[in-house]
């Protein structure tokens, strides 16, 4: 993985210093809370309902065993002994001292970790493929991108004050496991004309009030062009977007309003005056970014392993999680582990401190030392030997981390909602918690097989609820928590909006209603047709019916 | 009838304005006002930007939340209505 150089290590130092400073002052009253409040934000300190929240940066989720170790650390020194993964593959804090923060930024410091542009107007961390150079339909691996774009766009001076938030996501696939089309760009790794690396390009995305999916802007820029073309996206941006209102500041209703067409001439105009040398990525640097994330040294593995098939037939348990936690890698004898976080009455994305150090260890012992986090918000061991597989399952399971519902109903996301954001109308940490009791059972949940269930507390999205083959919204109606149905949404390469269902439900009836709807899938679907599948073919109509049957005839 | 909430500036925990103007950590010590002097109250507490972070009135009937974000105040007053998840020992106090 990337490691700091020495510039990136005396910035990251500079910061903690500079902010230690920024906290003395405003503890003695030099600065005010409208002074220091945008410097806290630069940090990625919030105040939240009942404390700070730190959000640290992991970029494009990558993570080692000694990142995690101090995680782990800080979760139980400064905080409950735990800690939050998100959907844009952080991890936050829930409850550190505001005096504590300059500290924790300082041991984040000593494992390369930080919270700079995890918060504000400025392009935050890119996301990706959390099974990135593991997978065996990459072109190419999308993290070296992902650490060039790091570069180019931390404190960016032109980009740091945006009109409003600025998020990218790359995938190296067909196959788009980051939702790049709910970005404000998305990226994906094509071959050139001439077999070289180039990029699609999608710009608009974007959830929240008024979600959209991005649009095709390129069909191939060249890789040592795209800091030129983003560049020139980004300053379309900064000087034709709305800076009047909050809620219309995105690109997406720049591009919207735009067109998509008369988006791309003006991006066009400016690419045409950046195109020159100095934006080009020179390939030596290239070379060097690459480097650091070349392939492990595999060992020279049969494709099938004797111990795991032993496993699967001596155990039921272990056979039900290596179907659905145990992915196909790209090097034979090889596989990726799917670490759950959402455990039957679990809090989706939350790991102990103790949780965490389990799995350091297990990455340093089964997974040449790495850990990514799941925009899923799960986490994976990217490089586990297939024998080494029974062993990691039982050490999971000890740890209570072998949760096997990885994609499946229970693999809920989900944000803090009311329970701890400030901004929320309605809890979803119990509503999930709900669902996940109610369809415990692994065995049914297998049967109706892979289902995306995405819950959020407000408007702003942040548990991606438009995209959720289910999603779930909580509104407020006078003071009371009701929750709004989506269907159909979907966060990949056929990237849909869900329709909402019809008028929202109370906390309560919102896991009965779905339950309902996935038995009235068990009944429509043809052979082999995923949930999601099902929706497209016979719409919406048959689900609602399901969600509301009971209600209605109780009404 | 109305009490000032905030967060506190030292680790944003939320507190209360109780009596006297001492920052408060429970609902039942708040100090409660009418329409008129809740707003001098507000400013009080906003005076004091080493305490009281955003200070804001919140319609209490006694000391019982009773306005539209009578459950937001709740989940402030009483901590997430969940626990932190977590089905294991962390080792940590909670
Ligand atoms: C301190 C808590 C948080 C605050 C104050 C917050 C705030 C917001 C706001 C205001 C938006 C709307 C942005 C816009 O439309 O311009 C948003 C969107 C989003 N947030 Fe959060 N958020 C928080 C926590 C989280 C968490 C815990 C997650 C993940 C679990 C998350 C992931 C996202 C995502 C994925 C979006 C949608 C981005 C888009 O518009 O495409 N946020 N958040
Ligand atoms: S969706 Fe709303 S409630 Fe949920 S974390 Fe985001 S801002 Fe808070």
């Amino acid at each position: 993985m990337y490691r700091y150089d020495e510039f990136d290590a005396a910035l990251v130092r500079e910061r903690v210093e500079e902010f230690r400073d920024q906290v003395e002052r405003r503890v003695s009253g030099a600065l005010t809370e409208d002074e220091f409040k945008p410097l806290r934000l630069m940090n990625g300190v919030y105040l939240q309902l009942h404390a700070y929240m730190l959000r640290v940066a992991v970029p494009y989720g990558v993570m080692n065993g000694p990142q995690m170790r101090r995680l782990a650390y800080i979760a139980r020194t400064y905080d409950k002994g735990y800690g939050h993964f998100t959907t844009r593959t952080n991890i936050q804090f829930n409850w550190p001292a505001l005096s504590d923060l300059p500290a924790i930024l300082e041991d984040l410091a000593e494992v390369e970790m930080h919270a700079i542009q995890t918060s504000g107007n400025c392009i935050r961390n890119v996301t990706t493929d959390v099974f990135a150079g593991a997978t065996d339909d990459e072109i190419e691996d999308p993290r070296p991108w992902c650490e060039i774009l790091r570069q180019w766009s931390t404190i960016h001076p032109e980009f740091s004050f945006l009109p409003r938030k600025f998020k990218v996501a790359v995938i190296g696939a067909e196959k788009d496991r980051a939702a790049i089309r709910t970005h404000d760009v998305g990226l994906r790794i094509v071959r050139g004309a001439d077999g070289e690396t180039a990029f699609q390009v999608f710009v608009g995305g974007g959830q929240g009030r008024l979600p959209h999916l991005g649009q095709e802007i390129a069909t191939a820029v060249p890789g040592s062009e795209i800091l030129a073309y983003l560049t020139a996206i980004l300053r379309a941006y900064n000087l034709l977007g709305r800076r009047d209102n909050i809620h219309k500041a995105r690109i997406k209703i720049l591009v919207a309003s735009l067109g998509i067409e008369a988006f791309r001439e003006e991006v066009e105009r400016q690419f045409a005056t950046l195109r020159q040398e100095d934006l080009r990525i020179p390939d030596a640097e290239m070379d060097r970014i690459r480097a650091y994330f070349a392939p492990p040294t595999f060992a020279d593995l049969p494709k099938t392993s004797g111990a795991f098939d032993r496993a699967v037939l001596a155990d039921a348990d272990f056979a039900r999680f290596s179907r659905n936690n145990i992915r196909r890698h790209r090097q034979a004898g090889y596989a990726s582990v799917v670490i759950s976080l959402k455990p039957v009455d679990g809090v989706p994305g939350d790991i102990t401190a103790a949780q965490m150090e389990t799995v350091a260890d297990l990455a340093e012992r089964f997974s040449f030392d790495e850990v990514r986090a799941a925009y899923e918000q799960n986490l994976v061991l990217p490089h586990v030997r297939l024998d080494d597989t029974p062993a990691l399952w039982r050490a999971l399971r000890e740890a209570g981390l072998a949760t096997a519902n990885a994609d499946l109903v229970t693999d809920i996301i989900a944000c803090p909602g009311l329970d701890y954001c400030s901004l929320a109308n309605a809890r979803s940490i119990p509503v999930a918690q709900d669902l996940s009791r109610r369809l415990a059972d692994l065995a049914w949940q297998e049967k109706v097989g892979p289902v995306r269930i995405n819950m959020s507390g407000c408007i702003n999205a942040c548990g991606h609820h438009h995209v959720g083959h289910i999603g779930v919204l909580g509104v407020d109606r006078k003071g009371e928590e009701y929750y709004q149905i989506t269907v159909g949404g979907s966060p990949d390469e056929q990237a849909a909006l869900g329709e909402i269902v019809g008028r929202s439900l109370p906390a309560d009836e919102v896991a009965p209603a779905i339950q309902r709807a996935l038995d009235r899938y068990l009944v429509i679907r043809t052979e082999g047709e995923r949930f999601i599948d099902t929706v497209r073919r016979v719409g919406a109509d048959p689900f609602r019916q399901a969600i509301y049957e009971t209600l209605d005839a109780a009404a | 009838m109305r009490i000032v909430t905030a967060n506190r500036l030292s680790d944003g925990r939320v507190i209360y304005l109780g009596e006297d103007d001492r920052p408060v950590e429970s609902v039942a010590e708040a100090a409660v006002f009418e329409a008129a002097e809740a707003e001098t109250a507000q400013a009080r507490a906003a005076a004091r930007p080493e305490v009281f972070v955003n200070p804001y009135l919140v319609e209490v009937t006694g000391h019982a939340f009773s306005g539209r974000d009578r459950l937001k105040e709740s989940i402030r007053a009483a901590g997430p209505t969940v626990g932190n998840s977590l089905s294991t020992d962390t080792g940590a106090a909670v």
